[in-house]
């Protein structure tokens, strides 16, 4: 059964442990790779997680000049391979996101690869799996349809592509109700 | 389209036009190249070591995958971008410490661990001194002639270079070079193993075809090699004709497969010199200014690069605003996303990111 990862930003409390559960994962070397961003830092408290979105025509890779970045068969875009990566750091200008980081004492790119040495096997991510209230789930695609009923979100609000954001992604993301002004129907 | 019918006249003109292909047109140099090198190495093909054909043919048929790997992967837009711009910048002052820093030392995998590093150096250097004895062995660049007993005159593209005692020190490293190298990559190779076994990090990722087919390649290429100084030295030669060929077929196989997996970054690793003076060249020239915060973030020919480069992919990241996505700098192209996420403009207020990284 096909899982991806889905967002619902407004669940976000700030609690940051996708980052720290984000250090854990095998292959990251103690280093996270996602982001959480204060919505409105003068004003109030909102927080949003900031994570690769998966891009089905990704345009990290489509920069890379030494196909460093590849697409995994479920979909996933890998962090850059250790021995092709030449540090010309074209991904991180080209990502819309802006999410590969880059270590200029290793001449190495490093980016979410959605954990995938866990989600080949099913496993959710490791944000996911930590996720404290629900903000970032590891849903089936069927589940995800019934969140989008669920919420009677069907007035071009739901984003889990454009115009919201710049393409097609694998990981799906819910437009907050509330910052929109709009109740969620739980 | 004018200027397309001019490059098409400028092409006629060209050399190029006498091959069907640019693979047709460096296998043709490739392979006269090796033949008139070897047509000098070998005084007039006086001295070729038939013992050592099979290799000759087996670094025709690499050279032919290697271009073929190259040249497709070459056709890419931002690898055509940065070879272009790269061979432009090739000689600018830093060029022979990147190179340095980067092909013989490896700094940057010290950074990424010194076990690592370790294995590297011993794998990298074991298999680049094995190489420049061997291929001179092969196309006859390089043998040894013995005018009086006891003396070995050392021939080096068809000139004596040096005369040396059968039993002197130089004479016992040329013997043994290959046995030394031998025992680098073995060394190398066990490191490596034991880390993708021990490693709870490498075990994560690692796969048998894509990470230690090319391990067991070195390792039996090695141990091979290993077996026929062992059978001539201590069994009088017993079964060497057999492990002789074994070895040949395995370092052929090796050949043949190098510019397919993961040893394909050997030959083209040295892109990474081309990166590095193609980011410093242009951040000195001018560089870009973030289009909200107004921080310089990168240079402005790669910021235009990368932008054409998508262009090509057909991907245009324009905003509403009427800026790319690409001239937003790190931070605030996050910040643009959460505001769409949010509908509150993240990116006009004017504080600094949070820190955004984990102490793991």
């Amino acid at each position: 059964m096909k899982k991806r990862l889905y967002i619902e930003l407004e669940n976000c409390i700030g609690c940051r442990s996708c980052l720290a559960a984000c250090t854990q994962c095998g292959g990251h070397e103690e280093r996270n790779r996602n982001y959480v961003y204060d919505v409105n830092p003068l004003v109030n408290r909102q927080t949003m997680p900031l994570m690769c979105l998966h891009c089905v025509n990704p345009a990290c890779a489509r920069s890379c000049p030494a196909q460093a970045i590849q697409v995994h068969e479920t979909g996933a875009v890998l962090s850059a391979l250790v021995e092709k990566c030449i540090g010309c750091q074209n991904c991180t200008i080209a990502c819309p996101y802006g999410i590969p980081k880059f270590d200029t004492e290793q001449n190495l790119m490093y980016k979410c690869d959605l954990c995938i040495d866990r989600t080949k096997d099913g496993i959710p991510p490791m944000c996911a799996s930590v996720c404290p209230t629900n903000t970032l789930q590891w849903l089936t695609d069927e589940e995800i349809a019934n969140r989008k009923k669920q919420f009677n979100m069907d007035n071009g609000k739901w984003i889990s592509s454009m115009p919201y954001l710049e393409g097609e992604t694998n990981v799906k993301v819910n437009l907050p109700g509330i910052l929109q002004g709009i109740t969620k129907l739980f | 389209m004018q200027t397309k019918t001019v490059n098409n006249q400028k092409h006629q003109r060209s050399i190029n036009n006498a091959f069907a292909s640019h693979f047709a047109k460096s296998m043709f140099l490739a392979v006269s190249g090796l033949a008139i090198l070897t047509f000098i190495g070998t005084r007039m093909f006086t001295h070729v070591d038939l013992n050592l054909y099979g290799y000759m043919v087996g670094t025709i048929i690499f050279l032919g995958g290697f271009f073929y790997r190259f040249i497709s992967w070459g056709e890419r837009p931002p690898t055509k971008l940065l070879i272009k711009k790269g061979m432009k910048l090739l000689f600018r002052k830093s060029t022979p410490k990147t190179t340095v820093n980067h092909l013989a030392v490896y700094e940057f995998i010290w950074n990424r661990g010194i076990y690592r590093w370790t294995q590297h150096i011993l794998i990298g250097w074991g298999c680049i001194l094995a190489c420049l004895v061997t291929f001179p062995l092969v196309f006859g660049w390089m043998y040894f002639t013995m005018d009086d007993t006891g003396y070995y005159n050392i021939i080096l593209m068809g000139m004596e270079i040096m005369t040396v005692p059968a039993d002197g020190i130089i004479a016992n490293l040329s013997y043994n070079a290959l046995n030394i190298t031998a025992l680098m990559v073995i060394a190398g190779v066990s490191m490596a193993l034991y880390r993708r076994i021990k490693n709870m990090q490498a075990r994560a990722e690692q796969t048998i075809l894509y990470d230690f087919l090319p391990l067991y390649m070195l390792l039996l290429i090695s141990i091979t090699g290993l077996a026929l100084t062992f059978m001539n030295v201590f069994l009088h030669g017993v079964g060497q004709p057999i492990m002789s060929l074994i070895h040949q077929w395995s370092v052929i196989i090796t050949l043949i497969y190098l510019p397919f997996g993961k040893l394909a970054h050997i030959p083209f690793r040295p892109l990474s010199i081309f990166a590095r003076n193609y980011r410093e060249h242009y951040a000195e020239q001018s560089m870009k200014k973030c289009n909200v915060c107004g921080n310089e973030f990168v240079s402005d020919e790669q910021s235009k690069d990368v932008v054409a480069v998508l262009g090509i992919n057909q991907i245009e990241f324009q905003t509403k605003e009427g800026h790319h996505l690409a001239e937003l700098c790190l931070p605030c192209r996050r910040k643009y996303r959460i505001a769409q996420f949010s509908g509150f403009p993240t990116h006009d207020v004017k504080v600094k990111e949070a820190n955004q990284n984990a102490k793991g």
